[in-house]
């Protein structure tokens, strides 16, 4: 099972078990059910019961070790599945395609491994002016993540979740962003007390709305739209709550789909 | 006056570090005889996220009304311009 952007809603039954994780057919990890993967963790954080079944194949788990999803494994209190990828051995040469999971609890935390994205961007092949755009897409879905959520978080898990993917052979970019939030209705229904469910919650804050009643703001996720499209002729897909929002260049879909805790945010970048 | 605003960090992001920015920014200016208007120089600065450009550049505004701010150093750099534009702050 290649667990890309569609798979993982195809076999979201296979995989998610009550409070089992279940892996073991999967082969690889896209960065964005990799977010996923991360969040369904958290949710189940405080399960007694709670199981991370490991992918069956070696391979996979080399892979899964080199995102250092083991320190994830970790934090969240997997530990049979920690030990688990601690037999595993990883081949000492790095893969620059490949960036590490990363979780920043606190915004402090973010900013200061902001400038590393600049780095694996311009490693991953984008020129230096393509890098410095896609570091601050990157650092405005971060942003989100730490103004929407300070002092409101669900559960004791904060931050974010980065994971990004180098696919040399298409030139593309994947980079998911997510977060164990409140996720865009929870941020906007004070704001916006008309708004029925996520899919509309997510559109609005598309639309440049903000749920920070009083403020001016909400340019963020305008430009990350326009940029990902415009310069990059992206995607950008946003998964919050149960709704799922894709915008490319044929305009926008939205769809209901399993409900998460909190949000994932992916711009998907093509670069010449 | 001129501010190098590559001495508030090569990565400028988010409006929390804008904001605080902002209130260092009025701590020179207040302390400064040049007060013919305001330059902002992006010389060296990698990347200008709309957030703290937002924050920071309009948070100065407010306070200067009576200032004239204009930007230096962003001739080399697509994405703070590009910033800038968004924000209508330049064209």
């Amino acid at each position: 099972m290649n667990l890309d952007f569609n798979n993982f809603y195809k076999n979201i039954d296979k995989i998610v078990k009550g409070s089992t994780i279940d892996l073991s057919k999967v082969e690889f990890v896209h960065p964005w059910s990799m977010v996923m993967i991360c969040l369904l963790l958290i949710e189940r954080k405080s399960d007694s019961n709670k199981k991370l079944i490991l992918p069956s194949e070696t391979e996979t788990n080399t892979y899964l070790k080199r995102m250092r999803f083991d320190k994830i494994l970790s934090e969240l209190g997997y530990h049979e599945a920690k030990e688990g990828l601690d037999k595993v051995q990883v081949p000492g040469r790095n893969n620059i395609n490949i960036h590490e999971v990363m979780h920043c609890y606190y915004r402090d935390e973010f900013n200061a491994r902001l400038g590393r994205f600049i780095t694996m961007f311009k490693n991953f092949g984008l020129n230096e002016s393509d890098a410095q755009r896609a570091t601050a897409l990157v650092g405005e879905l971060g942003n989100n993540v730490f103004d929407h959520n300070l002092g409101n978080w669900p559960t004791t898990v904060s931050g974010c979740i980065i994971a990004a993917q180098h696919y040399p052979t298409t030139h593309t970019i994947e980079i998911a962003v997510g977060d164990p939030g409140v996720g865009f209705y929870g941020s906007l229904k004070a704001a916006f007390p008309d708004v029925i469910n996520d899919i509309e919650a997510i559109k609005l804050g598309l639309a440049g709305n903000t749920g920070r009643i009083g403020e001016i703001r909400g340019n963020g996720l305008k430009l990350i739209q326009r940029w990902t499209l415009q310069n990059f002729a992206g995607i950008v897909m946003i998964h919050s709550g149960n709704g799922l929002v894709i915008v490319d260049k044929s305009g926008m879909k939205d769809t209901k789909v399993n409900k998460i805790l909190g949000t994932v945010a992916q711009f998907v970048i093509n670069y010449a | 006056m001129v501010f190098q605003m590559i001495k508030f960090g090569n990565i400028l992001n988010s409006r929390p570090a804008g904001h605080e920015a902002v209130l260092r920014a009025k701590q020179i200016i207040n302390g400064s005889n040049d007060l013919e208007g305001i330059v902002l120089d992006f010389s060296a600065v990698e990347v200008l996220t709309p957030s703290f450009a937002d924050e920071f550049i309009k948070g100065l505004k407010e306070i200067y009304q009576d200032k004239k701010i204009t930007f230096k150093g962003i001739e080399n750099n697509q994405v703070t311009k590009d910033t800038l534009a968004s924000l209508g702050l330049i064209n």
